[in-house]
């Protein structure tokens, strides 16, 4: 009897471990965005001075509202140390994105893994269709849920801290802060990032900016570890290699 | 009786390696990914066997090597190891750094573990912590030095074991001040040996700490699927740098 019981138990539980949904793992060509990519250009220093990275509005400004303006002409006169990403703060998106450092693109049947080399953030983004988290729960790097529109993974980020900025100028967001990303390879060592950026708190309209993506294609080129560690203050500081 | 002896051999039989068909992706490797955390959090607390004592329960060692469950410390060290015990705060993790190696495995939160292509990863939740293990069988960084060390894994049947140099030598290996040295060197040994139970072990070289080799095992242990690894901020608002140690303070007692 007990072992009949036994063989029952056998028999019922197999079938779950084979047919776990992660048991056939692959991605369709056009959607491999799998590789160790960098951004082109200095997009993170200034997105306004940068030529070309606001592509809309047309005058490659960022739309602020009126009294949002002068916050980030504070923010710039005091950004040598005021700047989050210079404590170490996890950078958010699509800051993250644009740093001169490279970043590596993993991916599952049900997620895509972005693990950036600046201070070792990564993302996690789910594309089968899962909610976001519910407001008021706020992340230095948001909360992203990804989904396919033809060949270009869509990204949809909400739920951010207010804290960190959008390039080393001091231009900033607040809390409801929205992100579309669109990832789009181009070939096979380069790839189209766009970011819509909406938050009505701090922007009059929805605006967007355009980077290249560039593969690192070097043999056996890895990601490094990006530790900060406390100087003779106390204060988080990026390690000298890693000083731009 | 009999009925009972069977069971028996049929528990033993279950953790052998061949009795456990492990799910497999379609390079034929045994499939790992999920969220995975320690089954036990005695490791954290104390990787030695230890009584309960302030914030600290009892637990017993994960030691398997030497047997008697001991780090085989040379002379002098353990006493650096009692001293780091009594200075909890020059703890590396309590600083907002990475764990290192092995003690990155077995944290008080969960991980997860991603196999795409011809890499393992692993993401810890505390401290937003990588690894990034390469299985192409490509050469270890020269003049390397990191928290988490640089790590190349190679399939050995359906164990992937991960060969980790390059270690820092100033991680600690628990809660309570037990470490690592310059040069450590770990070979880990992953296993499934159950659904939802993934043999974890280390084994840990560092001849400059230890007279012997010593390995620790841990099993760890599936969450449920609705799990997902939660954003982990610690250098994001530190408001307690004032009360750490200066960083020029001594580590593993003064050993630097």
């Amino acid at each position: 009897m007990i072992r009949l019981a036994l063989a029952l138990l056998l028999l019922a539980a197999a079938p779950a471990w084979t047919q776990s949904p992660s048991a056939a793992k692959s991605v369709k060509d056009a959607h491999d965005l799998r590789g160790i990519w960098q951004a082109k250009g200095n997009a993170y220093r200034n997105l306004e001075a940068e030529k070309g990275v606001i592509v809309d509005p047309a005058n490659g400004k960022i739309p602020y509202r009126a009294e949002a303006r002068s916050t980030a002409d504070r923010n710039f006169q005091a950004r040598a140390t005021t700047d989050p990403l210079l404590v170490c703060f996890q950078p958010g998106v699509p800051r993250t994105t644009l740093l001169p450092e490279p970043f590596q693109i993993f991916q599952h049947q049900d997620r895509v893994v972005i693990v950036y080399q600046d201070v070792h953030a990564y993302r996690v983004i789910f594309t089968d269709g899962r909610p976001h988290y519910d407001d008021g729960i706020e992340f230095y790097m948001g909360d992203s849920r990804g989904r396919w529109e033809g060949n270009t993974l869509v990204v949809d980020v909400t739920n951010f801290k207010p804290e960190s900025w959008l390039d080393a100028a001091g231009h900033f967001h607040s809390n409801k802060l929205h992100v579309i990303e669109r990832y789009t390879r181009t070939a096979s060592n380069t790839m189209n990032y766009e970011a819509t950026i909406e938050d009505l708190e701090v922007f009059q309209r929805p605006w967007m900016i355009r980077v290249a993506l560039a593969l690192h294609a070097e043999p056996n080129f890895q990601l490094i570890e990006h530790e900060c560690d406390r100087d003779a203050q106390g204060v988080y500081r990026h390690p000298a290699q890693f000083l731009k | 009786m009999k009925h009972f002896a069977l069971l028996v051999i049929a528990a033993g039989c279950a953790s052998a390696q061949s009795a456990f068909t492990p799910p497999r992706l379609p390079d034929g490797h045994p499939d790992f990914g999920g969220i995975w955390m320690a089954a036990t959090l005695s490791a954290a607390f104390n990787v030695e066997e230890h009584a309960a004592s302030y914030g600290t329960p009892a637990g017993p060692s994960v030691i398997v090597d030497p047997p008697g469950g001991k780090l085989p410390y040379l002379p002098g060290m353990r006493e650096r190891a009692i001293d780091n015990d009594q200075h909890r705060e020059r703890d590396p993790v309590g600083q907002c750094h990475m764990h290192g190696v092995p003690r990155v495995m077995f944290p008080p939160f969960p991980l997860e573990i991603l196999q795409d292509g011809d890499y393992v990863v692993i993401l810890t939740e505390t401290e937003h912590g990588v690894r990034i293990i390469p299985t192409d069988g490509r050469p270890f960084l020269k003049d390397y030095s990191a928290w988490n060390g640089d790590s190349r894994g190679h399939w050995e049947g359906d164990t992937l074991v991960v060969e980790v140099r390059g270690l820092n030598g100033k991680g600690w290996l628990d809660q309570a001040g037990n470490f690592v040295g310059a040069g450590a060197t770990v070979v880990e040994r992953f296993r499934l040996t159950a659904k939802d139970t993934l043999e974890y072990e280390a084994q840990v070289e560092n001849p400059a700490v230890f007279s012997r080799t010593f390995t620790v095992r841990v099993p760890l242990r599936r969450r449920p699927a609705d799990v997902e690894l939660l954003e982990y901020g610690c250098i994001e608002g530190e408001r307690d740098a004032a009360h750490l140690p200066s960083p020029n303070a001594p580590v593993n007692g003064g050993q630097r």
